[in-house]
């Protein structure tokens, strides 16, 4: 590392008192081979009500992000610095029993695979209405009641008899369905969900999104959605950011990100998605090299190994200089804006047909 | 009797620990706690000597001698390896059970020890220990008035009749043989077509062999002289058995007592208790005592474990002892070693000799077998079974326990119980014999392991080509025992069934006995020995013949040399400091059970 | 349900038969005669091929066999008396009824098994739940090197020095032994309590082991993170959660463990005395006792057996996926 870390301009996303104010998010794993930077300074914002999409590979840190947000870490070996304002509640260093108290309450969380994510030992009811009676204090009675309600409302057939089902009793699509109903029992502000639909067809997909976004409406929760596939972003996000390593490397709404991408990363994995009215015949381009190594990080940008643009910005700037992310709609690259504008109009778009 | 335990798996060593064949023996040792080490081999020593008698009618009148200190009451409690396996007197022939007897069964005949430490043939059931007329031939027992089964009926010589004439009967497989091959005159099993169904059928023996004139007069007529009837009608294969309620094969488990205790229960493999047979009078009985109120017996108990109990002397186990297992021998030295403890125990001679076997089949040039004696060291074995009080050494096959026993050590292996390989290696040089392959067959036990090395070491040493070779300890006797067996020499021993050399001499050294399984496991066919022993076999006079005896043990030992002589098997035992009138017994082997008592 | 329990009790008889005829006809290459058990010192041929004919042993091994298969379920007559169904015959060695004594020696084995089962559960499954909660802990640390240090114990090893000190020397503890529980409830737990601990020792290690390693994958589980998301408390995560998807490896390990034990803890019998179905086993194998040695082995894989059946069952209750598939 050459470039010390530095913390990134504020970012000034429209409205304002945002609900969830991440900054300068630092969560480090001590491993037995050394330590890993899962998330290397980070700083974002969310209002109420809005979404917010987080897209990146595998690694890039986005799950670790709201991971750490719900306080899910392994707190033996992960060192969290930073701060984590959930209206305007400090997270980072909250006791466990203030997490507690909050996690399926105020905060709420929709896991990517609702088969392994439900315990298959507990009915789907009870699975349903635990957070309930625990942050309400209802009754069982009351609970089920609850239950059976909020899986009518995901959607669910028949809730009075399958809320005493088993989560492999369910379809995938239901699961996920019990899983919504399961995180959004308690009207929490602020739910995550971690690539909520990469497990399932993509017709239940489909069904899922517009129900989160239905319940979206109806709940007011903001919504942070974590995925690698920007086809599901750009359906229900409101904001996007783009993680590589560990770090933020665009920001933007989501139609200026999709229409118009600055970062290289970006254009990479627009490329790289599949397209309906692509020509089957014609090849994606996939990003090539390998996501780096968070023990190890590249210098510089963490990017510069894989960038096809380095000559662009000639010299060993991206290889020594870490470009920052500037506050509201950008990107952290050292191309100049006229650059990127160029070489999208040049050579990304035609590539995305 | 070999120390062939099969249903024990013991082995040449563990022997010592455990139960043992039945034997009778002679004068021996009946050391008592009060004495230190040195009085009681002295007194061993002395003993060994004496000659034992047949008592008359009077030594045969009971009650027995007083035991000095002695109360009655109270219960002992016996920690046992193994457990009974045969209660019915006619299937008894190891050595706990035969101890067991002394408290359950009685005989015609039995052991009395005296409290100078002198062992006599009395009368039990009978008044005496038998009269003898026709030359040996014919022996006349009368029973005692008073004698009663434990349900209060009287033993009249129907029972005696019938329980002679039961041994006929196909269930009786494992008690001694000698009795009824005595009547039939025959040798092996052929006994049995004499009367094949036992009296069970309404058969019965010819009055030409057995006669009961009237209800308490017993007459035998052997066909030949057989001057050792009072110490065969001692053993317990021989007690008497209820034939009103002869059950057979059942009988083994829940036999009718008729000594001074009974059967209360007995859960084989657990435990026994014995009570006072209430029906047994002292009067009647010479040699035993009731002054324990309850035996309460467990098995499964293995010598440590039971060594360890009593040298803790720790609450139950004051009061406890163990009537079959020697003190452990890893704990012997503790034993010894420590007065307060070494004062609870007791130590005797077991019937047994221990040899290592010159195969005669395969090792037929006498120089050889002279060097392989010279050469073999005793030693080894003698540590093996835990020095002097496991083992003594042995100048010949004839234990000391046996009548008119004289000490002689003509290999001079006592002397030099480290052989002498530098003569044996002469011998073998002067013959041209140098280099003599050996096969040497030894047990595979951890004791085995180890002196047969010592022993291999000491042969090659003296010129000889060893080759020593591993034998499983269960199968051990069963492969040594085979006449055509591929090896040179091993390990056996040998016990005395009665304290007469009558029961060693022509069983280990008759050549027209050898068979698969026979004791002869030298494989020795000499004439003259052949000879010598039927001869010897006619004396009526024991003390003559216990002298012929010891004549032929000589010239077999020098002269034959089927192998060689090792040791004379001893045990030491202990028990709590709460027992009273521990006396070591040589014809049980063992603590003699009928002089027991509580120190309350 | 019903059905399964037919159908797995049906393959365990047919196991049972396997077993049976395996043993039976295996025994007879044991190079060692079952009639020099009771021969004493006249062992001639003749005596031999008497008690072969008294024991049966004198047909051909089939037939042998198939009598004493029929036995079992028809009952026999032998001479040292009747046997009636479930017949398993009379001892070689000291003609005890195999089936009584058996059943004889259970309560013992029974005791011995089920108090160590209690204590080694205790021990074991609370020090590997304590050392998964505080994992990487101090008390991680020292539960699991304390495991590690017992499982290399011996019974045969820790069994003398605990009677040494506890009994012989100290007089602390009473001396082990058995006495039915019906007689004398103190009595019976102060005789087993020292065996009931040192049989323990070895197993209280492996289940020490194995219930952290199990409650530190279940912790790790997604259904559990869930669980914790949902903002349950980290102890009902732990022992709702975690804890209940831990219990399928543990029940499969107890279940065989438990069918061992009642098949006889052999070391920890010898070592205090007891005489159990271990010392039966051991005993009948050391004297070719073939109607003894049938009848435990018998007996012991029935244990086995059944206990895999009751194991099989239990995954239906712990587990929905297994009930209702």
């Amino acid at each position: 590392m050459t470039t010390m870390t530095k913390t990134e301009g504020e970012p000034a996303l429209p409205g304002s008192d945002p609900f969830l104010s991440v900054r300068d998010l630092h969560v480090r794993f001590s491993t037995e081979d050394g330590i890993v930077k899962a998330v290397d300074g980070l700083s974002f914002d969310l209002e109420r009500g809005k979404t917010l999409g987080i897209v990146g590979e595998s690694g890039s840190g986005k799950s670790v992000t709201n991971l750490t947000v719900l306080g899910l870490h392994n707190p033996m070996s992960t060192t969290v610095t930073g701060e984590i304002l959930l209206d305007g509640q400090e997270l980072t260093g909250a006791s466990n029993r203030t997490l507690e108290k909050l996690r399926g309450n105020k905060m709420a969380m929709i896991f990517q695979d609702p088969l392994t994510a439900l315990s298959p030992y507990y009915t789907v009811g009870r699975q349903i209405a635990e957070p309930f009676m625990k942050h309400t204090g209802a009754s069982k009675r009351e609970g089920r009641a609850k239950a059976i309600e909020m899986l009518e409302k995901v959607g669910i057939p028949q809730p009075k008899t399958r809320v005493d089902d088993y989560p492999h009793q369910f379809s995938g699509g239901m699961r996920q369905r019990a899983m919504i109903a399961m995180s959004l029992i308690c009207n929490p502000d602020l739910l995550i969900a971690d690539e909520p639909t990469t497990a399932l067809d993509v017709t239940v997909q489909a069904q899922i999104l517009d129900l989160l976004k239905d319940l979206q409406q109806e709940f007011g929760s903001a919504i942070i959605l974590i995925t690698h596939d920007l086809g599901v972003v750009s359906k229900i996000a409101d904001d996007l950011l783009v993680m590589y390593a560990g770090r933020a490397v665009e920001r933007g709404s989501v139609r200026e990100v999709i229409k118009s991408p600055q970062h290289p990363y970006t254009w990479g994995l627009l490329s790289s998605m599949p397209r309906l009215s692509s020509d089957v015949n014609e090849p994606l381009s996939p990003i090539p090299g390998t996501p780096p190594s968070l023990l190890n990080p590249p210098t510089g940008c963490a990017f510069h190994p894989r960038c096809e643009f380095l000559d662009l910005v000639g010299g060993t700037r991206c290889a020594t200089d870490r470009p920052d992310l500037p506050a509201g709609r950008g990107s952290a690259c050292h191309l100049t804006a006229e650059q990127k504008q160029s070489v999208f109009i040049e050579k990304i778009q035609p590539r995305l047909g | 009797m070999t120390v062939y335990m099969r249903r024990t798996k013991a082995t040449l060593v563990a022997v010592a620990a455990g139960a043992l064949m039945l034997t009778a023996c002679s004068s021996g040792g009946g050391g008592t706690s009060k004495n230190d080490t040195k009085d009681k081999q002295d007194q061993n020593a002395k003993q060994q000597q004496s000659q034992i008698t047949f008592g008359d009618a009077a030594a045969s009148t009971g009650p027995a001698e007083e035991v000095p200190g002695a109360k009655p009451g109270g219960t002992l409690h016996a920690l046992e390896r193994d457990s009974y396996t045969h209660l019915d007197p006619g299937q008894i022939y190891v050595s706990n059970e035969g101890q067991l007897a002394t408290l359950l069964h009685r005989g015609l005949t039995t052991y009395k020890l005296d409290s100078k430490g002198k062992y006599t043939v009395v009368g039990d059931l009978a008044t005496d220990s038998g009269k003898e007329t026709d030359a040996g031939k014919t022996w006349t027992y009368t029973l005692k008035d008073g004698v009663k089964f434990e349900d209060g009926t009287p033993i009249t010589s129907k029972d005696i009749r019938w329980s002679v004439e039961r041994l006929f009967a196909p269930f009786i497989t494992n008690g001694p043989a000698y009795l009824q091959q005595w009547l039939a005159n025959t040798a092996g099993s052929d006994y049995r077509k004499l009367l094949p169904d036992g009296p069970y059928k309404g058969a019965h023996l010819p009055d030409s062999l057995l006669q009961t004139p009237d209800a308490k007069t017993i007459v035998f007529h052997f066909p030949t002289a057989q001057p050792d009837t009072p110490y065969l009608m001692a053993m317990a294969g021989y007690a008497v058995v209820d034939s009103a309620k002869d059950t057979k094969e059942k009988y083994d488990k829940a036999p009718v007592a008729s000594g001074p205790y009974k059967i209360k229960s007995f859960e084989s493999g657990k435990s026994m208790t014995l009570v006072k047979n209430t029906n047994w009078d002292p009067k009647t009985d010479p040699a035993r005592h009731q002054y324990v109120d309850t035996f309460d017996i467990t098995f499964n108990h293995q010598a440590p474990d039971s060594t360890k109990r009593l040298m803790s002397d720790a609450g139950e186990n004051q009061t406890s002892l163990s009537f079959a297992n020697a003190v452990d021998t890893k704990s012997t030295p503790t034993v010894v070693g420590t007065a307060s403890i070494f004062k609870r125990t007791v130590s005797g001679y077991q019937p047994f000799v221990g040899q290592i076997n010159f195969n005669m089949k395969k090792i037929t040039d006498l120089q050889i077998r002279k060097a392989l004696a010279l050469a073999i060291p005793t030693k080894p074995v003698w540590q093996a079974l835990g020095a002097s009080y496991g083992a003594e050494y042995a100048g010949g096959y004839i234990s000391p326990t046996l009548a008119g026993y004289q000490k002689s050590d003509p290999l001079g292996k006592v002397a030099k119980p480290d052989g002498d390989q530098v003569a044996a290696k002469k011998i073998l040089t002067d013959a041209g014999k140098l280099n003599t392959k050996i096969t040497y067959a030894y047990i595979n036990t951890a004791a085995g392991q180890e002196y047969s090395v010592a022993i291999a070491d000491a042969l090659k040493k003296a010129g000889f080509d060893v080759q020593r070779k591993d034998l499983p300890s269960d199968t051990y006797y069963d492969l040594i025992g085979k006449v055509d067996n591929p090896y040179d020499i091993y390990a056996s021993a040998w016990g005395a069934d009665w304290p007469s050399t009558l029961t060693v001499i022509p069983p280990v050294f008759d050549g027209r006995t050898i068979a698969d399984q026979a004791p002869n496991y030298s494989h020795v066919n000499d004439p003259k020995i052949n000879s010598e022993i039927d001869r010897i076999k006619a004396i009526t006079d024991p003390v003559k013949a216990a002298d012929e005896w010891f004549k032929l043990n000589a010239y077999i030992t020098t002269d034959v040399i089927p192998g060689v002589p090792t040791v004379f098997y001893k045990q030491l035992q202990l028990f709590g400091s709460k027992v009273g009138g521990v006396v070591y017994n040589n014809v049980t082997s063992g603590i003699d059970l009928t002089k027991l008592f509580v120190n309350q | 349900m019903l059905r399964f329990l037919v159908r797995r009790t049906l393959g365990a008889l047919v196991i049972l038969l396997f077993i049976s005829a395996f043993t039976y006809f295996l025994f007879f290459a044991i190079p060692h005669d079952p009639a020099l058990l009771s021969c004493g010192k006249n062992c001639t041929p003749d005596n031999i091929a008497l008690i072969h004919r008294n024991l049966g042993l004198d047909e051909p091994i089939p037939v042998q066999y198939f009598h004493y298969m029929v036995g079992i379920f028809a009952g026999r007559h032998f001479s040292v008396g009747d046997c009636s169904a479930p017949c398993f015959g009379y001892s070689f060695a000291n003609s005890d009824p195999v089936w009584p004594t058996i059943l004889n020696r259970f309560p013992l084995t029974l005791s011995l098994a089920a108090g160590g089962i209690v204590v080694f559960l205790l021990v074991g499954l609370g020090a590997g739940m304590l050392a998964a909660w505080r994992r990487g802990t101090f008390i991680d640390k020292f539960f699991s090197s304390v495991s590690l240090v017992l499982s290399s114990m011996q019974i045969y090893f820790v069994g003398p020095i605990v009677l040494a000190l506890l009994v012989y020397n100290n007089q602390i503890m009473d001396q082990p032994k058995y006495v039915p529980i019906s007689e004398d409830p103190v009595g019976w737990f102060s005789g087993l309590l020292i065996p009931w601990c040192v049989l323990s020792i070895i197993f209280t290690a492996g289940y020490t082991r194995m219930s952290r390693s199990t409650m530190i994958d279940q912790l790790q589980e997604e259904h559990v993170r869930t669980a914790r998301a949902k903002g349950m408390s980290s102890r009902y995560v732990f022992f709702r959660y975690a804890w209940r998807g831990s219990l399928i490896p543990i029940v499969t390990m107890l279940g065989l463990d438990i069918g061992t034990l009642l098949g006889g803890a052999m070391i920890t019998e010898f070592t205090f005395s007891l005489a159990g179905i271990g010392r039966l086993a051991v005993d009948s194998v050391l004297r070719t006792d073939l109607p003894m040695l049938m009848g435990v082995m018998l007996f012991s894989a029935a244990l086995i057996v059944l206990f895999n059946i009751i194991v099989d069952a239990a995954y239906a209750f712990i587990d929905p996926r297994v009930r209702l598939s």
